[in-house]
């Protein structure tokens, strides 16, 4: 058995587990994804306090490890929760499903940790663009971090990948080069492209082929099964003609 | 289970545990006491449990647990039409009901938005409830859903449809319980109740 104390982490998801207790999965900042078994949590009086061990709210977690599940014994809330609202909530709850469906358990990405922080933060805006743009560097990251992202400064074929060229990716071999009368499959721009490696926002073109790329390579490392939080952005959508973030 | 001698019983035992909060010597006693001091109970209570499990289904138009197409809140000419309460389950809906003098009619989504649960929009009826508003006649939609991540979301997700319909929308506030002290608030809520302060 294993005690580990005062790891900063944040709640991904909460199931129901007995009566009064849950199953949550935290993403912590050395121990990557975990499950835990927080006794108590939903009793009218919850353990730990109401309100504390929910997403959002930055925590320092104590746990005693045995096996795959966790036993949750220590939660403190680390400042105030992250004030989002709106899409910025639905964008959240994406990125939640994104790191449970894509992050297997116990592979710690301190600096992925980080981003996720980082990244909540950035959704804490009305501007639909710039919550896209910080989901998009998130999806880069995560892939990278999972060692599962193609190069989006160099094509297969090594060669460094132009602006005004147009790319088809192949989720394993990197950008392959496209000429303009071949368009079989979705393309994308090489700026859009380029605009991954630097760190300013590009236009809403380019963010809208970089939103459709990404979702092409999280698609294929779920073996062909998307995300329930599409459906969800897609009927929020189809009410309001802008939010395009997740 | 230890061996009680008699199969029946053992099944009965293990039958009532799916009941919350029993465990195997909770419903030891209660299949017991049920056999041994009131068989007349227990025949009532399995009749019940049938005519209830195969006659209530959910209300037309609010999904709240009823026997009839409609249910009794949404049939009473008493109730005021323009109004529309989102609640999260029958159990908040029944809370709404006994602690405030609200007269209006209810949607119940039997769940909150939770993509990692499998549950978006379909399943909580939301196709139902912009049809609904579409159909005209209600002017205030209170969203009642629970102040927490995924009650949040799904109040946005309403809230979008209301508002896509003309209805004006409100959602129920959050605060600092009554008779409560601020020292012992949770941030959040405080948070919340300071930002929504009134007035006055």
């Amino acid at each position: 058995m294993q005690r580990i104390e005062r790891q900063p982490a944040f709640v991904l998801h909460e199931r129901p587990y007995r009566e009064t207790s849950a199953l949550v999965e935290v993403l912590t900042r050395d121990h990557g994804r975990v499950g835990l078994v927080a006794k108590g949590l939903r009793s009218a009086r919850p353990r730990f306090g109401r309100g504390v061990v929910v997403p959002l709210q930055a925590l320092e977690i104590d746990w005693q490890s045995r096996g795959e599940l966790g036993l949750l014994t220590g939660a403190d809330p680390v400042g105030a929760p992250i004030p989002l609202s709106g899409p910025g909530l639905l964008s959240a709850l994406y990125l939640n499903e994104l790191l449970v469906r894509l992050l297997p358990r116990h592979d710690p990405h301190p600096e992925l940790a980080a981003r996720y922080a980082t990244c909540l933060g950035e959704l804490c805006t009305a501007d639909a663009s710039a919550q896209a743009w910080a989901l998009r560097r998130f999806e880069r990251d995560l892939l990278g971090s999972l060692g599962v992202a193609p190069s989006f400064e160099h094509d297969a074929g090594g060669r460094a990948i132009e602006p005004d060229r147009r790319y088809r990716i192949a989720a394993e071999a990197g950008a392959i080069a496209v000429g303009l009368d071949d368009d079989r499959g979705t393309t994308i721009a090489g700026r859009s492209l380029l605009a991954l490696g630097a760190e300013t926002q590009p236009d809403r073109d380019c963010l809208r082929e970089l939103k459709r790329l990404f979702r092409e390579l999280v698609t294929h490392q779920l073996g062909g099964r998307g995300l329930q939080a599409w459906a969800v952005a897609a009927s929020a959508r189809s009410r309001t003609a802008d939010t395009d973030a997740s | 289970m230890s061996n009680v001698g008699s199969p029946l019983l053992a099944q009965l035992i293990d039958a009532l545990r799916v009941l919350p909060g029993v465990g195997g010597k909770s419903a030891q006693r209660m299949a017991f006491h049920l056999l041994e001091r009131d068989r007349d109970g227990a025949r009532r209570l399995a009749q019940k449990l049938v005519d209830a499990v195969d006659r209530i289904g959910h209300c037309r138009d609010c999904r709240a647990l009823s026997e009839s197409e409609l249910c009794a809140i949404c049939a009473s000419p008493q109730r005021d039409r323009g109004q529309l309460c989102i609640v999260e389950s029958p159990v908040d809906q029944l809370a709404i009901e006994q602690a405030t003098g609200y007269r209006g009619l209810y949607f119940v989504l039997l769940g909150r938005l939770s993509p990692l649960d499998g549950i978006g929009p379909a399943e909580l009826g939301l196709d139902r409830l912009a049809a609904r508003l579409g159909e005209g006649g209600i002017h205030e939609v209170i969203i009642a859903t629970n102040p927490t991540v995924e009650g949040e979301a799904t109040a946005h997700l309403v809230a979008q449809i209301a508002k896509e319909t003309g209805t004006r929308v409100s959602r129920i506030a959050h605060g600092v319980p009554i008779g409560g002290e601020l020292e012992f608030v949770d941030r959040g809520t405080l948070a919340h109740a300071f930002g929504g302060r009134l007035v006055l």
